[in-house]
């Protein structure tokens, strides 16, 4: 069993939030292979294009939540979470980290440093602040967690999942065999300024919730503009 | 079922093809637009975003045209139905996601308003040159529906034809005007919404607990429902069976009838037997004097009006010449052309490219009559000149079927001397 959806289940579950309602939304990297006990949607998009789609799915009919599922973002499709995060469009990212893209064959990922078939001589690059991107494009909820912090995992996409807005839960999540790495080098600075939790070689996995705060979202601000400015002859999509 | 009459804006209208064709997806019932604006396209995004506040519709755009593309595939799955608008290089980036939407079979619109190209080209000027990129562009195998339009009219009455031919048969339809007609004003009249029929999106009527997301109807196309209605939907563009779960077997991919168990067959071959068995429905084309035609212009899109000409000039002079307009583009009718090559001398295909549909005409024909192709590279349209002396050429040679056509860019070397690629050296 998939621990992330394990996790994510019991979230959806504490949120409170009608189970019929939440649809799936994942790129290409990340598909669980069994959803009948989730009893939600599911759909497996193409490579890096969750995030629009989930927008799509959500400007239609906007009584979904929509859970979008999507690997390290810097590559396929970082403009799709730059854009849905200045909209604040009303989606829930959970960006799974896992160091490398496992399920292909080890495509090095511009999350962090491992020494995968694709950099056979150790990753230069500098790595993705993922938690500071999404603060800084707008969203209203960004947390990270690693695997082992089960509880606050699922608590975090709970909380996340009851926002209306551009959230984001930044997983950090490799095989399970290293949960002892992660307590060894994770920390837990709650409400910690995103600038500060880089993760580089050698320090700490900074953990926690990060930010939590208000904004007008898309839908909202255009029923809004749209009431304002075409007053009684506005009609709102139907659901 | 009727269109709605809010959605319909009755009234004659002085406008161009792109806003004709807005309001003929409003017309349609299309409820979402995720574009990016792209000449020579974006008067069709301009029109649609005024008037969606006012009908329930949602326009917005999107980053870019990968976004948007996705944004309708998911909104269709959300139960209304969608569209973009495009031109060339937006419709290109928009290849891997409507390969996505074949596979899952949603139903969805793409307005592609042709540009010259290959790539950035003459945004300003008209093209043909995406048909078989409209046919071929994402990978792997499944079948679409395009139109052509010819005038603004047109614009406005396909737009509506591909909505329906999208949700009766849960396929994206691809909507390929010219610059040429996005861009003239004409006369456009918008009947009552009482005159206007438009398909219903096709949900599934049965029990919640016996839906099977793929399992078909006699006609080869599954009922849809909408997300979030507690189905338990597993919608995937990986290869999937019926029940629309991964199938990575490549035992199951062959010919289906030979699976054993239901749940082990790909619905990849539904794909294209779909639109290919019910193609006799789908098909539509305009014919004009072919009883006794001996030449015939096969044609589509802003050329088939400066063929008429070229075919009025040829009837003067006492050529019997016959017209064929392609209105659905694809699929393309192999039995009409197979039936007209067999009493033909000949085909002359005219296209605002260096040769698309002429290989179809060619490859239809089957070695019984020549086909010749009148080229253009795009930015204008054909001098009806160049398409008269194709059509003497033919009736002129009187040759039998060549093995080996030489298709050239260039008129002088398919047709005859003193063609427009001639003038212009000189």
């Amino acid at each position: 069993m998939d621990p992330i959806i394990e996790i994510f289940k019991k979230g959806v579950e504490s949120s409170q939030c009608d189970q019929k309602d939440i649809c799936m939304v994942t790129d290409i990297a990340y598909h669980p292979e069994v959803t009948d006990y989730l009893g939600m949607d599911l759909f497996h998009t193409s490579r890096g294009r969750a995030i629009p789609f989930a927008t799509g799915m959500k400007l239609a009919n906007p009584r979904l939540k929509l859970a979008v599922f999507i690997g390290d973002l810097a590559t396929l499709g970082g403009n799709h979470f730059v854009h849905a995060g200045r909209r604040n469009m009303d989606i829930h990212v959970i960006c799974i980290n896992h160091y490398h893209y496992k399920k292909v064959g080890g495509e090095y990922a511009p999350g962090v440093f491992p020494r995968v078939p694709l950099s056979p001589y150790g990753s230069f690059d500098e790595p993705l602040n993922i938690p500071h991107l999404a603060r800084s494009c707008g969203a209203v909820y960004v947390a990270r967690w690693t695997l082992l912090h089960a509880n606050q995992l699922s608590h975090a996409i709970a909380e996340s999942l009851r926002k209306t807005g551009f959230s984001v839960v930044d997983v950090i999540s490799n095989e399970p065999d290293i949960l002892d790495f992660y307590f060894q080098h994770s920390e837990i600075k709650n409400g910690e300024d995103t600038l500060n939790v880089k993760i580089v070689p050698d320090g700490k996995i900074i953990v926690g919730q990060f930010v939590d705060r208000e904004r007008p979202n898309f839908i909202d601000s255009y029923n809004e503009q749209m009431t304002k400015v075409l007053g009684d002859k506005f009609v709102k999509i139907e659901v | 079922m009727k269109a709605n009459p809010r959605d319909v804006f009755t009234g004659t209208y002085y406008i161009d093809g792109d806003v004709a064709a807005a309001y003929g997806a409003l017309a349609a019932g299309c409820k979402f637009l995720g574009g990016y604006p792209i000449t020579p396209s974006t008067e069709a995004a301009e029109a649609f975003a005024r008037k969606a506040p006012y009908v329930g519709a949602q326009f917005i755009q999107m980053e870019d045209e990968l976004g948007s593309i996705a944004s309708v595939l998911g909104a269709s799955w959300s139960g209304k139905k969608s569209m973009t608008i495009t031109s060339g290089p937006g419709y290109s980036l928009m290849m891997e996601n409507i390969g996505l939407g074949a596979a899952m079979e949603i139903p969805f619109v793409i307005i592609n308003i042709q540009r010259s190209g290959p790539s950035t080209g003459v945004p300003t000027s008209t093209g043909q040159a995406d048909i078989m990129q409209s046919k071929w562009g994402a990978n792997g195998d499944y079948e679409v529906i395009a139109l052509a339009p010819e005038s603004p009219q047109e614009s406005f009455d396909f737009a509506i034809k591909a909505f329906n031919l999208a949700e009766r048969y849960r396929v994206p339809v691809m909507f390929m005007a010219d610059e040429c007609v996005g861009h003239m004003t004409e006369k456009v009249v918008i009947p009552d919404a009482s005159e206007i029929e438009v398909e219903p999106r096709r949900f599934y009527q049965g029990k919640k607990e016996e839906y099977i997301p793929y399992r078909r109807d006699q006609d080869l196309v599954p009922p849809i429902v909408k997300a979030g209605d507690g189905y338990h939907l597993y919608i995937t563009g990986l290869t999937h069976d019926e029940r629309g779960y991964p199938l990575l077997d490549h035992r199951s991919l062959p010919k289906i009838e030979k699976a054993k168990v239901i749940h082990k067959k790909s619905t990849n071959p539904y794909l294209v037997d779909k639109i290919r068995k019910n193609k006799d429905e789908i098909i539509e084309m305009q014919e004009d004097h072919l009883e006794d035609a001996e030449v015939v212009i096969v044609s589509y899109g802003i050329t088939s009006r400066v063929a008429y000409r070229a075919f009025e000039q040829a009837r003067q002079e006492g050529i019997k010449v016959g017209m064929l307009r392609l209105i659905t583009v694809w699929p393309f009718p192999d039995d009409r052309i197979a039936e007209l090559a067999k009493k033909v001398k000949g085909f002359v295909v005219p296209e605002i490219n260096y040769g698309q549909i002429v290989f179809e005409v060619d490859r239809c024909s089957h070695g019984k009559a020549n086909t010749i192709l009148v080229p253009h590279g795009g930015a204008s349209v054909h001098k009806p000149d160049d398409i008269l002396g194709a059509i003497k050429k033919i009736v002129k040679d009187n040759k039998k079927y060549e093995q080996v056509i030489e298709y050239t860019t260039t008129l002088e070397k398919t047709i005859f001397k003193g063609s427009l690629t001639e003038k212009i050296k000189k």
